[in-house]
């Protein structure tokens, strides 16, 4: 019996905290804006009137992005890590941060994403050559 | 290389029909995608990216919106297998579970868990606490923007009686015969002073056409017949269209009543015709007119006038005294269509199918109508050309 009243009001601390998250969801204003999280969940047929939840899904979702972000962000550092630990007497390469599709793919299949590109296409005098140098 | 080109044609078309199927990217997308960009890219600057390639953050975004919906499907497949139309909070946390159990998370092998307890919800409550407040950089408004469509005006709409059991309540209501009738009158004074005008035998031929024309329009129209005085006076109505608004003009009205058989004086041409009809005709060109009136005597016959009375009852008087064949002697076929713009800018008699397109403010309904009978009036006439 104990047991059980601990199980409860550990459950009741659960829901508790769950609630007091999702009230402290109203105060912060996610990145991602609710009419578009609200856009793509009326498409997929969810239906709820509580603006929490869109939070949560919102909140959720940048989370996502925020993680791809990072691990791609991590890719991109190693690589420059690693070129200019070939080269110490040139200059540092542009410290430039760039988002490629090398880096998020390589990103996204950890999360189950394939997304996968040719090599390269033979039609320009620049093909295959490290993207970080190229101008965006 | 042509295998290999063919080959990858077809995979083409294949993705092509498999991403038409998954029907989650739609051709009115691209607001909603735009707006993904703009956030994921605040999102990336916020986690220290200072540019980015096109193609990623378009993938990228993509990816974010797919995942939005993926997340809601799941709440919703949840929330329906228990019985619920409404998604709740366990609905959304047992699918960011299953989005997020390729990766794992704390807690995932506990059995009895508690979703409430979920690792999940730990770890997003440490996101929060640990991110940046970036609000998202526009002002972003309600959409889809749903447009208020007018009613069709029922007879439920407007609380009217169908005339019939055979017509349910739901169709649009028949048109007001009272403001036809005031319209009609006005046309009325408009047309009478086209008499007495002599019509060249060139411009016969199309005249006749246009008439039957306008005539087989009306017997497409379900008994609401509206006079077209065909033949005489066509040139007369014709500049008189001209210089009047032919959309502003004024409808005929369908009335059944008798028309007096009065002494008509009728175009000299026309009643050249008459004359000659009982003798012999003489000129070729009579011989047309004569066949054209034949033509036009069952159509004429059945209609009744009501806003060229003058025309009209002429008209009445020449063919009621005769009852002549019915010689299928039109034109030229391929003509009708021809000078239908023609046939709609010079025809007096098309008034009344101006009238019907007229006022599209309301009546959109009847233009698409008129329009449609048009085209059937246009398949009709070709079949008795065909009969030659």
């Amino acid at each position: 019996m104990n047991h059980n009243q601990q199980s409860n009001d550990g459950k009741h601390d659960d829901d508790s905290a769950l609630s007091d998250f999702l009230a402290s969801l109203m105060d912060y204003t996610p990145t991602i804006p609710d009419e578009l999280v609200e856009h793509y969940l009326a498409k997929s047929g969810f239906q709820c009137p509580d603006v929490r939840l869109i939070r949560l899904v919102a909140v959720a979702t940048q989370k996502f992005v925020a993680d791809v972000a990072s691990d791609s962000l991590q890719h991109c550092k190693a690589r420059q890590a690693a070129v200019v630990k070939d080269k110490r007497d040139k200059q540092q390469k542009d410290k430039r941060l760039i988002l490629t599709m090398d880096d998020l793919s390589k990103s996204l299949r950890e999360y189950g994403v394939n997304v996968k590109q040719q090599e390269y296409f033979a039609d320009s005098p620049s093909t295959g050559m490290d993207p970080a140098s190229r101008d965006e | 290389m042509k295998d290999g080109g063919l080959e990858n044609k077809k995979e083409l078309e294949n993705s092509k029909k498999q991403s038409k199927s998954s029907k989650f990217r739609s051709k009115n997308d691209d607001f909603s995608l735009a707006i993904a960009k703009v956030a994921v890219a605040q999102v990336c600057e916020s986690v220290g990216f200072q540019s980015f390639q096109d193609s990623a953050l378009e993938t990228l975004s993509d990816v974010t919106a797919r995942y939005i919906y993926t997340l809601g499907k799941s709440a919703t497949l949840s929330a329906n297998l228990t019985g619920r139309l409404e998604s709740n909070v366990f609905d959304v946390i047992q699918g960011l579970e299953e989005l997020e159990s390729g990766l794992g998370f704390a807690d995932a092998s506990d059995v009895n868990r508690c979703l409430a307890n979920s690792g999940v919800i730990r770890d997003i409550v440490h996101f929060v606490g640990d991110a940046a407040d970036v609000p998202f950089a526009y002002d972003v408004p309600r959409f889809p923007v749903v447009k208020e469509r007018e009613g069709m005006g029922s007879f439920w709409e407007k609380g009217e009686e169908p005339h019939g059991e055979h017509l349910p309540s739901w169709l649009p209501a028949f048109p007001d015969p009272e403001s036809c009738a005031t319209q009609s009158t006005v046309g009325n004074g408009t047309m009478s002073g086209s008499n007495g005008v002599k019509t060249g035998l060139v411009g016969v031929e199309r005249k006749i056409e246009r008439p039957l024309l306008n005539c087989q329009k009306q017997f497409a129209r379900n008994g609401n017949l509206r006079d077209s005085s065909c033949g005489a006076g066509d040139s007369a109505k014709a500049r008189e269209a001209s210089n009047s608004n032919p959309y502003l003009a004024a409808p005929l009205q369908f009335r059944e009543k008798e028309v007096d058989v009065s002494p008509v004086v009728l175009p000299t041409k026309l009643s050249n015709e008459v004359v000659l009809r009982d003798s012999v005709p003489e000129n070729h060109s009579g011989e047309d007119q004569v066949s054209v009136l034949e033509t036009f005597a069952p159509a004429i016959e059945a209609m009744k006038s009501g806003l060229c009375e003058y025309d009209g009852s002429r008209q009445k008087n020449v063919l009621y005294n005769q009852r002549p064949t019915v010689h299928f002697k039109i034109g030229i076929g391929k003509k009708s269509l021809n000078t239908a713009p023609y046939f709609v800018s010079k025809n007096k008699d098309i008034h009344k199918i101006a009238y019907w397109f007229e006022n599209s403010n309301e009546k959109d309904d009847r233009k698409r109508r008129a329009e449609i009978f048009s085209e059937e009036s246009m398949e009709c006439s070709h079949e008795p050309e065909r009969m030659k």
